[in-house]
């Protein structure tokens, strides 16, 4: 009888390791251990404004001509043009595609989840 | 336990009760399409439809129609704009008052235009313009502020930055200037049709009140350039 092959919790038993509280961690999760649907609110950087380039260009020509509007009409009209594009990006923002910076604020993140939730039971 | 059902029925009840006073929204379910009430575009052949037009008309077909709102009229007389000045010209729901003022108005205007185009040597003669539509709209549009101010809260100070404005805005305040000009800084005992025709024609040709007006607040948002960058729109 050179090593008799007794199961691992009569060994564990004898040698005393479970009355001397070496047990492993009786783990009680105090919530279901699955991904929740919704992300932490993080501030989130605030967006640069649009078309100060434009708008710096249109005051210069206005402070050249003592704020006539004929002579800067090109300027205006530019101006015009860049604040109807940022318009435009601006409502075509859907609720799935990124921001210009290239992240995905939060609540977009929260709506997307609640679309799709994780299944905790099945039925 | 009785406040909290209390409570609840309240807000149940407050709930089922119908809207009493009037809200800004529509009540139309959103399958209703807006009535067209020119008569061009149903006098276009088939053919000329682009594809837009003849979706337009399938839609038509199937879906139901708004009821067409009593101010809007498929007359050649009609102006949606000169329609838009009357009814902030109007007060206290006195319609017939604010638009003979308004048919005064263009009338006292084509006067005026009339007597200097017979006054003035031949070759002058094209240069002046007699149909008041077209000096109301060129006045109108003379009058449009380009940028707007808006105040912004920013580390506890407001501070008036410049920002641009919607075409619907533009217009608004294009109109209230006017109205409020003629209405406050003019003589007690004139009257409206006399003071907005003097106000349109200086405003077509780029002077008076309005535009000075207008030139203030490009002045004001040209000086506050700096604060641009806190806008976030």
């Amino acid at each position: 009888m050179a090593a008799p092959a007794y199961p691992a919790w009569v060994t564990r038993w004898v040698s005393g390791q479970w009355r001397n509280k070496k047990r492993p961690p009786t783990l009680r999760p105090p919530r279901t251990l699955a991904l929740a649907d919704k992300v932490a609110n993080r501030r989130e950087q605030s967006t640069d404004a649009t078309c100060i380039t434009e708008m710096s260009v249109m005051m210069a020509c206005w402070k050249q001509n003592d704020f006539n509007d004929t002579p800067c009409a090109e300027e205006i009209r530019m101006f015009y043009d860049c604040v109807a594009k940022a318009e435009k990006e601006h409502r075509n923002e859907n609720e799935d595609t990124l921001s210009p910076r290239g992240d995905l604020p939060s609540s977009k993140v929260n709506k997307l989840l609640k679309r799709f939730p994780q299944i905790t039971r099945y039925v | 336990m009785a406040a909290p059902s209390a409570a609840g029925l309240g807000r149940r009840l407050r709930a089922w009760l119908p809207r009493i006073m009037p809200v800004r929204w529509s009540r139309y379910n959103p399958s209703y399409l807006e009535p067209e009430v020119k008569k061009e575009s149903y006098q276009k052949p088939l053919e000329e439809l682009t594809q837009e037009e003849r979706e337009q008309m399938e839609r038509k077909a199937v879906r139901p129609i708004k009821a067409a709102p009593p101010s809007l009229s498929s007359s050649v007389f009609s102006d949606p704009l000169i329609s838009k000045f009357t009814n902030m010209m109007m007060k206290s729901g006195n319609k017939v008052l604010a638009r003979s003022l308004m048919s005064q108005t263009l009338e006292a205007i084509k006067r005026k235009q009339l007597e200097k185009y017979h006054k003035a040597p031949e070759n002058e003669k094209e240069t002046i313009e007699c149909n008041p539509y077209v000096i109301f709209h060129q006045a109108l549009k003379n009058c449009q502020p380009i940028i707007g101010l808006s105040n912004i809260t920013k580390g506890g100070k407001t501070y008036q930055v410049p920002v641009p404005l919607t075409d619907n805005r533009k217009r608004f305040l294009a109109m209230k200037w006017l109205i409020t000009e003629c209405r406050e800084n003019k003589h007690r005992r004139t009257m409206m049709p006399e003071k907005l025709s003097q106000e349109l024609l200086l405003a077509f040709n780029n002077e008076g009140p309005v535009i000075k007006r207008k030139h203030v607040l490009h002045k004001m948002a040209e000086a506050n350039r700096a604060y641009a960058h806190f806008r976030w729109w």
